[in-house]
C-alpha cells in the first residue's frame, strides 16, 4: 500500500474490533449521562466517533476511567483469581438528549388461572407446614419430650 | 428493746396519724443539680448538635472578624473545587443549586438616582437592547448607529460625552492590536497577548475618567489579578470511603478565583430589590456533586474579597474576568456545543459574584449562623476580549448549610445579560462596527453608587 498522506485517498479501512456496552449505572447518574462499558484499549476520541458515526448520537462530553478487578479471591487450588480489569465511559449527550436506563425485568401480568393456581398451592403448603408442626397447645415444645 | 418500742410509734418518720399537712416543696433559690443535657462526647446524634452548638457559641462569641475567620474555616476536610470558569456542561445550573441563587435574564431595572428619564428616551427605538430596560440614562436620547455626535442629556448633572469615551475605548483597542508590535503569541497564550491588557486598559482609562462624575470611584481601589476566595457548607451526605465511612456530613465548597481586575469601594452599593423578595425558582439537583464533574480536595479553608480584613475598601463594587483559551468561543463551535457558549458565562458569573459577595459579608460579621441583614450587591463583566457580558448579584442569604436553608426562605439573585460583541473587526487602524450599547453598559456599571453620593 502507498503511504497516505493528508488529502490522498484512503485505501485502507481500519475496523477496530471495539465493542461497547451500555450498562445500568450503580450509582444515580444525571439524566443525560449514560454509561458504558468499553474496551480497555479504547480512547475518549474513538469512544465519541463511534457513537457518533455508527449511532448517529450526538455526543457533548466523554469521560472514562478504568476499573480495577479485584485478584482476592481464591480457587480449590489456593490461587488467586482475577476478576478481569474494564473501561468505563460517562458518555454526556448533545442537544438536550436525556437517557433512562431501561427495566429489562418487568412484572408480568398474570392471568386468572397462574394466580389461582398461585393461591392454591400457597395454600397447600400452609396446611403441610400446619401438619409438620405439633400441637399448638405444647408451646414449640417437641413430642418425644414428656413422660 | 422495750423502751425502744414504747418510744416506737412516737419515732418521726411514722407519723400516719399526725396531721401533717403536705405542701409541695418550694423551689429551691438556685438549681440543687446541674441541667441535664446531652453528652459532648458520646457517638450519638444529641451529643454531635451539642458539640455544633457549642462550635456555633464559640464563633458568635469571637471578639474580632479575622478570628471568627480563623475559627470558621478551621477544620479541614476534603471538599468540592468549584471553578467559575469552568468546561463542564450546564455548569450554571448546579453551581445555582449550590449557591441557592435566582438568575434573571437581563439588568435591573435601576431607579433613576441623579439622572431623570430623559424625555426622548420613550420614543428611542429600542432596537437590539431588548432585556435592558434602563429607565435612567441620559445616554438613551441617542438612538443606536449614529454617528460621533456627543449628545447633551436631559436632566442634572454634567453631560456624558460618548464620543470620548468611545475614542478612549477605541485608543485602547488599536493600541493593544494594531499599533503595538507584538511577536506571535505563544500556544495557548491569546488571551494574555491582547484582550488581557486592552481590559486593563480599557478599564482603568474609563474609571480615571469617570471618577470625576462619580466620587465612589476616585475613592475605590482597583486591583490587577486579584484573588478572591469563598468557603461554604451546602446540604449533606454520607461518607463512603475511609476511617470515618458512614458518618453524615455536610458537603463542602471552595472556590478560588483570580479575576481579571477588580474595583473596591468603601461605601456598599445600593440594594436592588428588598431583602425578602422572591423572583424566580433555585434549581433543585439529587445527584451528588462529583456527576458534574467536581472533585474533591483538601486544603485551606480562605475567605478572602482581595484585601485583608482591616482595608477600608471593603465593599465590592464590579469585577472582570477574561475567559481563558480553553473556553473560546471558536472551540465550542468546532465541538458543536453552540449551547454551552452563554453557559461559560453565566456560571462565571454567578459563582464568582457569590463568592466574592459572601466573602464581603463574612468581612462585615455575617455567617451561615448569623445571616445577613442587609443585601450585598456586586457587579461583574465577563469577556473574551470581544464578547462582554454584564452580571449583577445581590446577596440576601449566607444560610446555605442543612440546618439553616430549611429556615431561610431568601435567595439570592442574580441578573446577567447575553455576552455582545464589542466591536466586529479591527482593520488597518480603525475599528468596524463599534457597539455603543456595550459600552454604555459598561460606563453605567462604572457609575453605579449609593443614592447619598
Amino acid at each position: 500500500y502507498p503511504l497516505f498522506q493528508r488529502g490522498g485517498p484512503q485505501l485502507r479501512i481500519f475496523r477496530p474490533n471495539f465493542f461497547m456496552l451500555a450498562v445500568r449505572p450503580g450509582v444515580p447518574q444525571p439524566e443525560d449521562t449514560v454509561q458504558f462499558r468499553v474496551s480497555m484499549e479504547m480512547t475518549k476520541v474513538d469512544i465519541r466517533n463511534y457513537l457518533e458515526r455508527i449511532y448517529n448520537v450526538p455526543v457533548a462530553a466523554v469521560r472514562t476511567r478504568i476499573q480495577y478487578g479485584a485478584n482476592n479471591k481464591r480457587n480449590h487450588r489456593n490461587q488467586r483469581v482475577k476478576k478481569p480489569d474494564y473501561k468505563v465511559a460517562y458518555v454526556q449527550l448533545g442537544q438536550g438528549q436525556t437517557f433512562q436506563f431501561p427495566n429489562l425485568f418487568p412484572e408480568k401480568e398474570q392471568d386468572a388461572e397462574t394466580r389461582s393456581f398461585d393461591d392454591f398451592r400457597d395454600k397447600f403448603m400452609e396446611k403441610e407446614k400446619q401438619k409438620q408442626e405439633g400441637d399448638p397447645r405444647r408451646g414449640g415444645v417437641p413430642d418425644w419430650f414428656g413422660l | 428493746m422495750a423502751a425502744l418500742g414504747a418510744r416506737w410509734p412516737l419515732r418521726p418518720g411514722r407519723r400516719w396519724l399526725s396531721k401533717v399537712v403536705l405542701r409541695a416543696p418550694s423551689p429551691p433559690a438556685s438549681p440543687l443539680y446541674p441541667p441535664v443535657v446531652a453528652s459532648i462526647t458520646a457517638k450519638s446524634k444529641a451529643a454531635k448538635s451539642r458539640r455544633l452548638q457549642r462550635f456555633n457559641q464559640r464563633v458568635h462569641g469571637a471578639a474580632t472578624v479575622e478570628e471568627k475567620l480563623r475559627l470558621y474555616g478551621k477544620l479541614q476536610r476534603p471538599k468540592y473545587m468549584v471553578y467559575p470558569q469552568t468546561f463542564a456542561l450546564n455548569a450554571d445550573r448546579w453551581y445555582r443549586s449550590f449557591t441557592k441563587t435566582v438568575l434573571v435574564p437581563g439588568m435591573p431595572p435601576r431607579a433613576a438616582a441623579a439622572k431623570p428619564p430623559a424625555a426622548a428616551a420613550g420614543a428611542t427605538p429600542e432596537t437590539g437592547r431588548a432585556p435592558e430596560p434602563r429607565a435612567g440614562l441620559p445616554e438613551e436620547a441617542e438612538a443606536p448607529g449614529t454617528a460621533k455626535t456627543p449628545e447633551p442629556t436631559v436632566g442634572a448633572g454634567p453631560y456624558l460625552d460618548i464620543g470620548e469615551l468611545r475614542s478612549l475605548a477605541c485608543d485602547a483597542l488599536l493600541q493593544e492590536s494594531f499599533y503595538q508590535s507584538k511577536k506571535r503569541p505563544f500556544l495557548y497564550r491569546d488571551q494574555d497577548h491582547t484582550p488581557g491588557p486592552f481590559l486593563t486598559q480599557l478599564v482603568s482609562t474609563l474609571a480615571a475618567s469617570l471618577s470625576g462624575r462619580n466620587p465612589l470611584l476616585a475613592a475605590s481601589s482597583l486591583d490587577l489579578n486579584p484573588e478572591v476566595n469563598y468557603y461554604w457548607h451546602h446540604g449533606k451526605e454520607v461518607v463512603v470511603h475511609g476511617h470515618r465511612k458512614g458518618r453524615v456530613d455536610p458537603v463542602r465548597f471552595q472556590i478560588d478565583d483570580k479575576p481579571h481586575l477588580q474595583i473596591r469601594v468603601p461605601k456598599q452599593l445600593p440594594e436592588v430589590v428588598p431583602l425578602e423578595s422572591d423572583l424566580g425558582d433555585v434549581p433543585v439537583i439529587d445527584h451528588k456533586p462529583s456527576k458534574l464533574p467536581l472533585f474533591k480536595k483538601q486544603y485551606e479553608n480562605k475567605v478572602f474579597i482581595g484585601s485583608k480584613v482591616s482595608d477600608p475598601c471593603c465593599y465590592g463594587h464590579t469585577q472582570f474576568h477574561l475567559l481563558p483559551d480553553k473556553l473560546k468561543r471558536e472551540r465550542f463551535i468546532k465541538q458543536r456545543l453552540e449551547d454551552q457558549i452563554e453557559v461559560v458565562y453565566r456560571s462565571n458569573g454567578i459563582a464568582s459574584l457569590f463568592a466574592w459577595t459572601a466573602a464581603q459579608a463574612m468581612y462585615q460579621g455575617f455567617w451561615s449562623e448569623a445571616d445577613v441583614t442587609r443585601p450585598f450587591v456586586s457587579q461583574a463583566v465577563v469577556t473574551d476580549g470581544k464578547y462582554f457580558a454584564f452580571f449583577c448579584y445581590q446577596l440576601n442569604t449566607l444560610a446555605l448549610t442543612a440546618e439553616t436553608i430549611e429556615n431561610s426562605p431568601r435567595k439570592n439573585i442574580c441578573w446577567g445579560t447575553d455576552s455582545k460583541p464589542l466591536y466586529d473587526v479591527v482593520e488597518d487602524g480603525c475599528v468596524k462596527g463599534f457597539n455603543d450599547e456595550v459600552l454604555l453598559q459598561l460606563v453605567h456599571f462604572l457609575l453605579n453608587r449609593p443614592k447619598e453620593l
